[in-house]
């Protein structure tokens, strides 16, 4: 089950485009290429990106044009981006950014 | 925006009714409320909620918007990693 919006009434029909697998949190998941890490992951119905730093509230996009950085993921071992800005790339690395917990362990 | 429980600075999670009693008991200016409650302090910058935390100021204190900025502009205009700062050469976030 997708989310993704395959037959749109202005658009008409969504073109075949090669797929790749992504991994978010250790979990694969299939994206388009062209897709944006956000909407890769909210196709597959993955909303939450993000804990927050001190509620642990779940977090996703929010302005989706770069603005707000609430989408922020770490990609790889150190890089953090923003998920509605940058574009997946096939075995993409994502990882969300854990909530802290007091006394200063991350979940 | 009536109900007291909505958030008014996503990043920091600060509640409308936070800032609203923050303005009221110490009448205070845009400035000075986000110094006592952290609203506009997050890691947008205050993008999010700088005008919305002006309006409920200006709303309680019965007084206009003041022209100058209010909320100042902090560097980094957005976030960078050490390696940047050090001169690293990250390729940029969308290719």
């Amino acid at each position: 089950m997708t989310m993704r919006v395959v037959n749109h009434p202005v658009l008409g029909k969504l073109p075949e485009q090669n797929r790749i697998t992504i991994r978010f949190n250790g979990q694969p998941y299939e994206a388009y290429e062209g897709d944006t890490i956000a909407s890769a992951l909210m196709a597959q119905g993955v909303k939450t990106l993000r804990k927050h730093e001190m509620s642990g509230e779940g977090r996703g996009i929010y302005c989706n044009i770069g603005h707000c950085f609430e989408c922020r993921v770490q990609v790889g071992d150190r890089k953090v981006v923003r998920a509605c800005l940058t574009p997946v790339s096939e075995g993409i690395e994502i990882h969300s950014l854990t909530a802290f917990v007091k006394g200063g362990q991350t979940k | 925006m009536s109900d007291e429980k909505t958030i008014v600075c996503r990043c920091e999670e600060i509640s409308f009714q936070t800032i609203s009693d923050t303005v009221r008991e110490y009448s205070c200016s845009s400035r000075e409320v986000k110094l006592r409650t952290r609203a506009g302090m997050g890691y947008c910058g205050g993008r999010t909620c700088r005008h919305m935390i002006d309006t409920i100021v200006a709303g309680i204190n019965q007084e206009p918007i003041a022209d100058e900025i209010q909320l100042s502009y902090r560097p980094p205009a957005r976030p960078l990693t050490f390696g940047v700062l050090g001169g690293m050469q990250h390729d940029n976030e969308s290719r």
